[in-house]
């Protein structure tokens, strides 16, 4: 299992954030993601593999500067 | 308590006024050539019209100057305010002050915002703005003491030269055994020997039992300041500061509104930003992931070395703690590095305090000029500060110089041997030195891009194209830091900005560039209106924007306008009735801004800017300008060419395509500001028309004088 926010989601081999993202309705607002407090961004989705109990937390970045 | 030798030019003594909801009614304003004190009434039509803030900054600055006067004139005024919701303890993000005045780079109107106590204590010790005009002798310090209802000038010689000791040096003599009731602004020798002089102003941290400082950085204010010959401007007031200071009109509403924004701030954060733990930091990294941190002059905007740069390493090196820099902020992203010792400059060996980095530092004082050292950049942003300079303009102005050093358009022979290729952080520090001695190489670096440009040209015989290609300035004003190539948006955020390139008036690029949330023309040029308007908006009112969309509620995503964040813009909105009594809604917020905003403009026409012509941006700014960045994106650029634009690129070199993204790319920006000028208002040459001035209620006869004569009367 992972935790993305507050839920347990179930983990599988090759989890990716994209992946991740893709099986949730809103997936495609986030440009940002904390994994394990480490930042991920959009670019690195893909190749950015989700290990076993790790912790997500979802960004809903709109602004800065 | 220091010892100091002070000399007392003139003294008033005032009846403080109370506060009405939110508002002083009354302004201060000091000739210093004169050494006169005096305070005027604030109308409700001033109130009504320029709200406060910016807007009776701009206001005052408006009827202090002609439209000749010069930076360094006598009679130009450095105003500084906060604003009717200025000073509140609990509404996030309400101690900001906001500082005009003429700039010495661009000629014209700056606004500069900044965090600490001053502005609050200015309008609780009874001004809701001050304005200095005229010159003082150097050694001049303006103390407003709220407490003692007292104004002095003051001369004191034999202060610290630097803002660091200074500041703490005045706050230990002017406390009274309580130094949490002292700010001071001041700026440092850098300001005195450049053109890109900051002011800083102080809190003191009753944790740490030190004056900490935020910075007003751009355009030079600080040199202004400098050359009016003043060391400081002090402002006492009873920190203990309340909801009821205000004299809210419905106090009720005013807690309910702060609470809920509050806690809302401190829920969510933690799971958002965690700017109460690294400030701005965890933009180096993201803005490095999509290509927009400015590295090497804005040639590109990625580097490996950003990792060192960022959140991973300065979380580390903060010192741990609640950073406010106004009272019961609870964004608290004013954090800051204990015991750093400087390799070089008049504190090397030393153990000090660096308030910073927060992102532009990072990017300006590190990636911009191939520096990927965190301590380096530390040690900059100490020296910046405490000399008084801006480290934005530092950073863009250095890293001009460095491109222009590895073009071989300036030698060693021009910067007295300096080797100033990219990444060469200790030339980066000794121009720094130098240009608060006002000595050698860095004291040409100090007079910014835009005249860097001038004298590379006239006296070095640099080849003024390719200058004005890669010389990050528009207006006269050093870019801030982020890459705006690939961002139409963005571009006409800076280059339409009214004061020159800083992103506190448009930052759209995420949600242009990333979001994809204004995909059509239109969409931009809308954007461009409501977001520079909103943003204008706090500076009236002397807030802070980051708890705006910074923190965002969960459900945010949801709204039809997620990128306005429109839960928030209702509780400003509740937040100004129940302190000012006024009934507005979110689009009154926006009307309100409209009118200063134009005003402004109109302000810089009278200048003899605020056309067309002066919202121009160099072409680093809209695309890649050699042939080795084109090719460093090749994919992207080729896919463009094809897609977008409909070029059949067989069998073309790089730099034939490069010219033609080139045109398509230029075109472009003048229709983004043929569709933002309609949007506005604005006739094509970019002046605001009859009709708007006048649907805005600020066609007073100055304003339509100065339309006339720039041939606007219909």
């Amino acid at each position: 299992m992972i935790k993305v926010g507050d839920e347990q989601v179930p983990w599988y081999e090759g989890m990716t954030i994209a992946s991740l993202l893709a099986e949730r309705e809103d997936g495609h607002t986030y440009a940002v993601v904390r994994l394990n407090g480490r930042l991920i961004s959009r670019p690195k989705f893909e190749s950015t593999l989700i290990p076993d109990n790790a912790e997500v937390i979802l960004i809903p970045m709109v602004a800065g500067g | 308590m220091v010892e100091l030798n002070t000399k007392e030019i003139k003294t008033t003594t005032y009846k403080r006024p109370e506060i009405e909801r939110g508002y002083a009614n009354q302004t201060l304003c000091i000739d210093l050539s004169r050494q006169d004190i005096s305070i005027k009434p604030v109308s409700e039509k001033m109130k009504e019209v320029f709200v406060g803030g910016k807007g009776f900054d701009l206001w005052l600055l408006w009827n202090a100057v002609r439209g000749k006067t010069k930076w360094n004139d006598p009679e130009n005024a450095i105003c500084i305010a906060s604003g009717p919701l200025g000073g509140t303890p609990t509404f996030p993000g309400s101690g900001k002050s906001i500082v005009t005045t003429i700039s010495p780079t661009t000629g014209s109107v700056m606004d500069s915002n900044v965090g600490g106590y001053f502005g609050p204590y200015l309008k609780f010790s009874g001004f809701d703005a001050l304005e200095v005009v005229g010159k003082g002798l150097g050694d001049t310090v303006i103390l407003i003491d709220g407490i003692e209802q007292k104004i002095q000038i003051l001369e004191i010689p034999g202060l610290p030269d630097d803002s660091y000791s200074l500041s703490a040096v005045l706050t230990d003599f002017f406390a009274d055994g309580k130094k949490q009731d002292i700010s001071v602004v001041s700026t440092g020798p850098g300001a005195r020997h450049t053109l890109i002089g900051c002011l800083n102003f102080t809190w003191y941290d009753v944790k740490r039992k030190r004056v900490r400082y935020k910075q007003a950085g751009r355009g030079g204010i600080g040199t202004v300041f400098a050359d009016k010959g003043i060391k400081a401007i002090v402002a006492r007031w009873d920190s203990s500061v309340t909801l009821d200071t205000n004299h809210p009109a419905d106090k009720e509403a005013l807690k309910a509104v702060s609470k809920a924004y509050s806690r809302e701030i401190r829920e969510l954060d933690p799971k958002q930003n965690e700017m109460a733990r690294i400030g701005t930091t965890h933009l180096v990294p993201i803005m490095n992931d999509f290509d927009l941190l400015p590295t090497h002059n804005f040639r590109y905007g990625q580097h490996p070395g950003a990792n060192n740069i960022g959140r991973e390493v300065y979380q580390h090196l903060f010192d741990p703690g609640f950073d406010g820099c106004w009272k019961g902020c609870a964004v608290a992203c004013a954090h800051g590095v204990k015991d750093f010792v400087p390799m070089t400059g008049p504190y090397k060996g030393q153990k000090v305090f660096v308030d910073g980095p927060e992102y532009e530092t990072i990017a300006g004082c590190g990636s911009n000029i191939g520096v990927f050292d965190p301590f380096t950049i530390l040690e900059m942003n100490f020296y910046c500060d405490a000399y008084g300079l801006d480290t934005i303009s530092v950073g863009t102005s250095i890293a001009f110089a460095m491109e222009c050093f590895e073009l071989g358009l300036i030698t060693k022979e021009h910067t007295g041997g300096m080797d100033l290729s990219f990444g060469n952080r200790l030339s980066a520090l000794e121009l720094l030195h130098q240009m608060a001695r006002g000595e050698g190489f860095g004291a040409i670096v100090g007079q910014g891009v835009r005249r860097m440009k001038e004298i590379f040209e006239k006296e070095y015989g640099a080849d003024p194209n390719v200058m004005n290609d890669i010389g990050m300035e528009s207006k006269g004003l050093e870019f801030s830091e982020y890459m705006t190539k690939e961002s139409l948006a963005q571009q006409g955020g800076y280059g339409l900005a009214l004061k020159g390139p800083q992103h506190d008036e448009a930052w759209l690029i995420f949600l242009d560039m990333v979001h994809n949330y204004m995909p059509t023309f239109e969409q931009k040029a809308e954007a461009l209106h409501w977001f520079p308007m909103f943003r204008t908006w706090f500076g009236l009112c002397g807030l802070c924007k980051l708890p705006w969309n910074d923190i965002v509620p969960e459900d945010n995503k949801e709204t039809p306008e997620p990128a306005k964040v429109m839960k928030h813009v209702q509780w400003y909105a509740d937040y100004f009735r129940a302190v000012t009594g006024r009934n507005v809604t979110p689009d009154d917020l926006i009307r309100m801004s409209e009118a200063v905003y134009n005003f402004q403009r109109i302000f810089n026409l009278r200048m003899g800017y605020g056309r067309r012509e002066h919202d121009s941006v160099p072409y680093r700014a809209m695309g890649p300008v050699t042939v080795e960045e084109y090719e460093s994106r090749q994919d992207r650029y080729d896919k463009q060419l094809v897609e977008k634009y409909g070029v059949d690129i067989t069998g073309k070199e790089t730099a034939e395509k490069l010219a033609i993204l080139r045109k398509f790319r230029e075109e472009q920006y003048e229709r983004l500001k043929d569709a933002v000028y309609e949007r506005r208002g604005w006739t094509k040459d970019g002046i605001p028309t009859l009709k708007t001035v006048k649907r805005l209620g600020i066609d007073f006869p100055e304003v339509l004088e100065v339309l006339r004569a720039n041939g606007v009367e219909s």
